[in-house]
């Protein structure tokens, strides 16, 4: 048998081979099968991309309406910022959490060695001719890849493998930090932008097109940025390195806060610049930071006092009874928000404030929140001051960004309340939010999405008028956070018995004991399931295209391939289903592989 | 302290509360008062500012966004030319982009004033749905096309598609105009059915099916950009239905109503007129007193009656352009002209007509 010659039998590759692709001959049926397979869609995709009918013009052209639609130009600055707050945040949070892990020279020439391969091995196998559809419906064969172009790919990158081969088993002891070799990565991305030509189109000022090369570089108004924005993330990361040495360990708190602010600010205030009256500051913000300010202080005073601690009940039922009346009363939104982060602190008190150092700490705490909440809403409610034809500053890419930052945002706190309630002992809660999670759960999203557009201003009392982005996001919440109950209860329950026992038997109460002991546990185990439910909720953003929000999807289905004037992209949709499957294929695979380190670094999955 | 005192804080705290809303309550006093039930939408369109137009965003040379968010086209254009005659600034338009779905639901509930989004005229639309339909802008009607090389010309009829495929969108007047019509002369055709016309040509490109059908615009602009061989002929010669395409707005509402319409028919006399964007300024009032009476010469009384101001079509002419201007600038570059055919002048045996302004 050829499987037992020497070949199989000696060499390490042979035997990997040998195991993996032909261990019995239904698998090596399976392995051609799939083979050939892979390898005849692949030539099948590469002559779709370079047939000569595409014209790819059509996706660079439009790059801008995908990504921010309509935004102002004159405001663009804010766009940048929004990405530059991401960036910078990322520098500093690479530096800080920098792990310290190296990568040698060989490892890197393992890496290259790898992808140039997987270069030539691609080219090599590219088709040379494709088919063309004419207009009478006959086929013509055109030649996509010529014989020199593909020699002057192939040989270079044959070369560099065959160097890269024996350069990776070179011992040199120089070791590289990964963090920084990744940000050389990145920055050899950005530094390509100055050399790098794509198929684009020009217009003069009369708004005729000028064809005078296929290939034009990239213009400067999106490499200067990016130069900008990197050379700031570089700043920061070393800013980020110098706190990590420094040892400072407040910085391990604030970034991840950071974090989770960042999209809100970016959302409420950067992207948006809200139109911000003074008097509404005067009248509605600082009243209600000094009420809630001083009923956040007495609650905190006296929440270990045993005097109280008899009313306890009837104030907690006092409290809930006058935040469901202002919720209610038609009152300005940052009342009824803050009475719920009230609510919270009611609950969370008793169990933090129990010293003095505790207390003064939940005081900073509370105050400082009430602050950001208020500023981040006086941002999100109030209207914007830029000026578009839609009358709306969301749409394409930023639009589907929102849609999926804020249905994990509201959805994970709701889904987590719905799965508590769930499992609570008290029938009320457990009925309704069985119901609730019942109730959304069986009804298809895009029913969901026509009952937001259509049907959800009939049942708003009158007066009440959301914007459509405004109710899609409640929707959402309401829908992901019924699947996220689901996964956390599931979660929930795997935990064994002992561990309430073991919280009870230390003395903790029951916030304690939910917060501290079960919650925790039950999210780590669910981690996969949960990065699978963002995931899910980013690529269902694109169905909001169905009740008329302009998002990614619907301008490349409908809006480009309409394109008349002034250039011409009438039915080019094709191109743009290739781009946009493209697009969200980088954006969830990024996702998933830090998911899996993620993973990997909580130790999931070894129990 | 006591338990009486906290107590007694708590509940004071909760009043301080409640007063510190009283402020807040203004500001919903003020949105409510944006919610005219019963006011003209005249009137509620000049206090706002701005006029809402609701257009489809997605229909080439009717309404397109273009590569920086911009919206333009035929459909476009008018809602910029009732801008221009309300606020004396075509700019003052906020569009809405909407899908045919949502259009009458968009109407009815005040999301937008105007639709003017390649809507066709029919009875039930204008009666059961509670809309007013203004004069007719774009006289178009369904057609086919096919493709030379099957032995089709722009002379055949429906008669010749018998035993081909057709591609059209499903669930639209589209796909039952067709097997209605295939129906009466005895044709017998198989129908493929798609969610979009986009999709319907992509099956008509690659072969899939020998006719695709929607209306004559849409084809015309088709065929002028995917045609390189000259293969496609749109057939028959008078389209199989009448679809009519004009603005809409809610029922019940002249002062509103007049204003849309007499913006349609300024364009379309100042057509007739020769007068255009650039020589409305040149115009001799004296030798033609319906134009001076158009653009408010006399003290524009007829204009000051409707609610606007007497230089109101003046705006609309020097801004946006006539007739003519608004086609050829959006519907040429796609292939369709308007000589000889329904949208041409009354006078050259077209359908484009307006009552007299006096």
């Amino acid at each position: 048998m050829i499987r037992d010659s020497k070949f199989f039998i000696e060499n390490p590759y042979g035997r990997w081979v040998r195991d993996n692709l032909f261990s019995s001959s239904s698998s090596a049926f399976l392995t051609f099968f799939a083979g050939f397979m892979v390898i005849y869609s692949y030539r099948g995709i590469v002559g779709f991309i370079l047939n000569p009918e595409r014209m790819w013009t059509s996706v660079t052209y439009n790059m801008k309406l995908y990504m921010i639609l309509a935004y102002p130009d004159e405001a663009m600055i804010r766009v940048w910022l929004s990405v530059g707050l991401a960036l910078i945040l990322g520098g500093l949070s690479i530096g800080f959490y920098n792990s310290g892990k190296t990568i040698s020279l060989g490892g890197i020439f393992q890496k290259l060695f790898t992808i140039s391969a997987v270069i030539a091995i691609l080219i090599a196998l590219a088709p040379t001719n494709t088919n063309v559809i004419q207009n009478d419906g006959s086929i013509e064969v055109v030649e996509i890849i010529p014989q020199d172009v593909r020699m002057l790919i192939l040989v270079p990158s044959l070369v560099l493998t065959l160097a890269f081969f024996f350069l990776r088993n070179v011992k040199i002891k120089n070791l590289f930090n990964t963090a920084k070799v990744n940000l050389t990565y990145f920055g050899l991305i950005i530094a390509s932008l100055y050399f790098i030509k794509i198929p684009t189109i020009s217009l003069d000022s009369s708004g005729e097109r000028i064809i005078p090369d296929p290939f034009l570089p990239i213009a400067s108004t999106t490499y200067i940025p990016w130069t900008i924005l990197y050379v700031g993330m570089l700043l920061f990361f070393f800013i980020g390195s110098l706190l990590k040495n420094r040892d400072i360990k407040i910085m391990a708190r604030l970034i991840p806060i950071s974090w989770f602010l960042c999209p809100l600010f970016i959302f409420s205030w950067i992207f948006k610049k809200p139109l911000v009256e003074l008097n509404t500051v005067f009248s509605a913000d600082i009243p209600s930071i000094l009420v809630f300010g001083v009923i956040g202080f007495l609650i905190i005073r006296f929440s270990d006092n045993e005097s109280v601690g008899v009313y306890r009940t009837p104030i907690n039922i006092g409290f809930l009874v006058l935040s469901i009346v202002v919720f209610l009363l038609p009152l300005v939104f940052i009342f009824k928000a803050t009475m719920v982060l009230l609510l919270l602190l009611l609950i969370v008190s008793p169990a933090i404030a129990t010293t003095k150092e505790g207390k003064r700490q939940l005081f900073i705490v509370w105050v400082v929140s009430l602050f950001v909440l208020t500023f981040l809403i006086r941002g999100a409610s109030s209207d914007t001051m830029l000026v578009t034809p839609t009358g709306s500053i969301f749409g394409g890419f930023s639009l589907t960004w929102l849609l999926a930052i804020f249905g994990t945002y509201a959805s994970f706190p709701l889904g987590l309340a719905l799965a508590l309630g769930r499992t609570s002992t008290l029938p009320v809660i457990r009925i309704i939010c069985t119901g609730i999670i019942e109730i959304v759960r069986s009804v298809p999203y895009i029913t969901w999405l026509f009952f937001a557009s259509v049907m959800l201003t009939v049942f708003l009392p009158a007066g009440v008028e959301f914007n459509l982005i405004i109710r899609v996001l409640i929707l959402t919440a309401f829908f992901s956070g019924a699947y996220f109950a689901e996964y956390i209860r599931g979660g929930l329950q795997s935990i064994p018995k002992g561990q309430y026992e073991a919280a009870n038997a230390i003395g903790m109460n029951p916030f304690q004991r939910i917060f501290l002991v079960i919650v925790p546990q039950a999210l780590r185990t669910i981690i996969p399931t949960l990065v699978g439910s963002v995931i899910t909720s980013f690529k269902d953003s694109s169905l909001v295209a169905i009740i008329g929000l302009f998002d990614i999807l619907r301008i490349g289905t409908s809006v480009i391939p309409a394109q008349s004037q002034p250039v011409v992209f009438i039915g080019r949709n094709l191109e743009q289903l290739v781009f946009l499957s493209f697009f969200f294929w980088v954006f969830t695979f990024v996702f998933s592989r830090r998911s899996m380190k993620f993973e990997k670094r909580l130790g999931l999955g070894e129990r | 302290m006591s338990k009486k005192a906290i107590v007694s804080l708590l509940v004071l705290s909760m009043v301080a509360v409640a007063c510190a809303t009283d402020t807040a309550e203004e500001e919903v006093a003020v949105e409510e008062e944006h919610d005219h039930s019963d006011e003209s939408t005249l009137e509620m369109v000049l206090e706002r500012g701005f006029v809402k137009c609701g257009v489809s965003g997605s229909a080439t040379a009717f309404s397109e966004t273009g590569a920086d968010g911009s919206i333009t086209g035929f459909d476009a254009d008018y809602c910029y030319a009732v801008a221009a005659a309300l606020f004396g600034d075509y700019s003052k338009v906020e569009f809405k982009s909407l899908t045919s779905a949502e259009r009458f639901t968009s109407l009815a509930a005040g999301d937008i004033d105007v639709l003017i989004r390649n809507t066709t005229w029919t009875q039930s639309r204008d009666t059961e749905l509670g809309n007013d339909f203004g004069p007719t802008t774009y006289f178009d009607g369904q057609q086919l096309m096919g493709r030379n090389s099957d032995g089709i010309s722009s002379s055949s009829t429906l008669a010749d598609i018998d035993g081909l495929s057709v591609c059209t969108n499903a669930g639209t007047t589209t796909e039952k105009n067709i097997t209605e019509g295939a129906g009466l002369v005895g044709a017998t055709i198989t129908l493929v059915t798609v969610e979009k016309f986009s999709e319907a040509m992509d099956k008509f490109i690659a072969g899939e099916c020998d006719i695709v059908t929607t209306d004559g615009s849409a084809l015309v602009g088709r065929r002028a950009v995917n045609d390189a061989l000259n293969d496609w002929s749109i057939f028959p010669q008078s389209p199989i239905s009448k679809e009519p395409l004009g603005p809409v707005y809610r029922s019940n509402d002249s002062m509103w109503g007049d204003v849309i319409n007499w913006v349609v028919y300024a364009t379309i006399i100042a057509d007739e007129y020769g007068v255009t964007s650039a020589n409305v300024d040149s115009v001799d009032t004296d030798a033609f007193p319906e134009l001076g009476r158009l653009f408010g010469a006399n003290d524009g009384e007829l204009q000051t009656v409707m609610g606007l101001s007497a230089d109101a079509f003046y705006n609309v002419i020097k801004q946006v352009g006539n007739y003519d201007e608004i086609y050829s600038r959006n519907l040429n570059p796609v292939g369709l002209f308007r000589e000889g055919g329904a949208n041409d002048r009354w006078t050259n045996g077209g359908l484009i007509y307006a009552p007299p302004a006096r």
